[in-house]
């Protein structure tokens, strides 16, 4: 069948609403979105190209620097993987300081994708609340860890920094705000009849396209697949005993209020590990040596699988990433902006599957 | 100094657009230069505007190291930009490369050889108060009785 196109629109690489350098081109019949491809190429630096033959040591840096919005996992994942790799035991305390410099560093990071959609469907008001609250949780995640955005938190055998009692006070009294403000904010983005006009119903992604996709992350969970959730099987994630979010809509508002509700889930995470934190020491010992493993984690756009070889001398001979946002970047292209009702919606629908273009190119 | 230039002077005192470019960072430049128009740092009291589109700005911020995908775009964004305009670099990655700067990277820093740079800022990633204060700095020295010293 021949089919209609009207105009091709391209929408980036510099667009007002997105934060990283992408081209959307839409092939339009009138305000109808008749197909979209992504066009990537503007970040590739060749992380991996660099990683290979050099010690851990350095690595952990350039790991940690593939994604600066999720750092925080990718140093976990890099450096579980190599605790794997050496069987390299790490001690109560220090597992549970990561869990809750990971969770926060998931609150800032949906809390942010958020205020993109918001400022997106140009909710000013609700997006500056969210920056608003963003900024409390990267003053926690500085005090635990000396950091804004690259801590280089975690190390082999443990973390690099205690938490004090001090600590755990404000980061209860902090969490306490941000739960309110955040419950707040999930109300006004429930009940805004403008926002729900602009999200209800726009951008769906079915559970058999997500499944054909392979989406991860929230934007599966959004589409009724709560067990695509690597956490579920992280051994001190286990003993949290945690349930992951899901819903069934598939879309925008659905993507959306998924992320709100895991806020809130990893302010009950972040409270059950400061009940349960031992006292103790927060690095154990060990040197990592020779092997290779395939080890995942769940980053906040959704599972982040680390091939690592390493040699005697614990120098990584090889090393392949795959990040989350390639797949939720196809499965936008391919299904949700498939049909979008207008061209304004093609912005909002591409920022609400969060892509991270920095950590798919690398 | 005649009228105009003073009225010039008064207006862009309290109106700087800023556009930002990514080319090729690994991101935490750009959520610093996101957390600025946060309500607690609030770059718009100081009449600074980020709208992101270059045919309307003052400064670019320029993040990142260079990367491949950017040759010859990233002066034709330049010359977009209406005068006068001012170009600041925002983290080590387009002052050195950072630790991407290495053999077998794909990058090509510093990014002063691509377009002139007036100011950098330091700092993986740099706070959003050190670039906010980069840009408050920057701007009067630049647009400030424009036309007088052009000539």
């Amino acid at each position: 069948m021949k089919r209609t196109v009207d105009v091709s629109v391209p929408l980036g690489p510099i667009h007002p609403c997105f934060k990283e350098p992408a081209r959307v081109k839409c092939e339009t019949k009138g305000e109808y979105v008749l197909s979209a491809e992504v066009e990537l190429g503007y970040m590739k630096k060749g992380i991996e190209r660099i990683m290979r033959g050099r010690p851990w040591q350095e690595v952990m840096f350039l790991a940690e620097r593939v994604c600066g919005i999720c750092s925080v996992i990718h140093n976990m994942v890099f450096i579980e993987a190599l605790e794997q790799i050496s069987a390299i035991s790490v001690p109560e305390r220090a597992a549970l300081l990561r869990v809750i410099a990971n969770e926060l560093d998931r609150m800032q990071s949906h809390i942010l994708a958020n205020f993109s959609y918001c400022y997106t469907i140009e909710h000013e008001t609700l997006g500056m609340y969210l920056l608003d609250v963003r900024e409390r949780v990267m003053d926690e995640l500085e005090r635990i860890t000396g950091a804004r955005v690259t801590c280089s938190y975690i190390v082999p055998g443990g973390v690099r920094f205690d938490i004090r009692s001090e600590d755990v006070l404000h980061l209860r009294a902090n969490l306490a705000a941000i739960e309110g403000e955040v419950t707040r904010y999930m109300r006004m983005f429930e009940s805004g009849p403008l926002i729900g006009l602009r999200s209800k119903g726009v951008g769906i992604l079915t559970r058999e396209a997500a499944l054909e996709a392979y989406a991860v992350g929230p934007t599966a969970r959004a589409s009724g697949m709560p067990d695509i959730d690597r956490r579920l099987r992280h051994p001190t994630y286990k003993t949290l005993g945690f349930t992951p979010v899901s819903r069934t809509e598939g879309d925008n508002y659905a993507r959306i209020m998924v992320r709100f509700q895991e806020v809130l889930e990893s302010i009950a995470i972040i409270r059950r590990c400061l009940d349960l934190l031992p006292v103790g020491p927060i690095r154990g010992g060990g040197i990592p040596g020779i092997g290779e493993i395939a080890y995942s984690g769940e980053a906040p756009r959704g599972e982040l699988s680390y091939y690592i070889k390493t040699d005697a001398a614990g120098r990584v001979v090889d090393i392949s990433i795959q990040t989350p946002s390639i797949m939720n970047i196809e499965a936008c292209c391919h299904y949700m902006l498939k049909g979008v009702p207008s061209l304004a919606d093609v912005s909002s629908t591409f920022v609400s599957a969060d892509p991270c273009i920095a950590c798919t190119e690398r | 100094m005649n009228v105009l230039q003073s009225v010039k002077n008064l207006v862009r005192s309290k109106s700087i657009h800023v556009a930002y470019v990514d080319v090729g960072s690994c991101n935490g430049c750009d959520i610093e230069v996101l957390a600025c128009l946060s309500p607690r740092y609030d770059i718009e009291q100081y009449g600074i505007y980020v709208h992101n589109n270059p045919r309307e700005a003052d400064i670019l911020l320029v993040i990142g190291a260079y990367t491949p995908g950017w040759e010859e775009k990233l002066h034709t964004l330049w010359e977009k930009i209406p005068d006068p305009k001012v170009a600041i670099a925002v983290g080590n990655c387009p002052i050195s490369g950072c630790l991407f700067n290495r053999p077998h990277s794909l990058i090509d820093p510093p990014v002063s050889k691509h377009i002139p740079i007036s100011a950098e800022v330091p700092g993986c990633p740099p706070r959003p108060t050190e670039i906010l204060t980069a840009v408050l700095s920057v701007a009067p020295i630049v647009f400030k009785d424009y036309e007088v010293s052009k000539r």
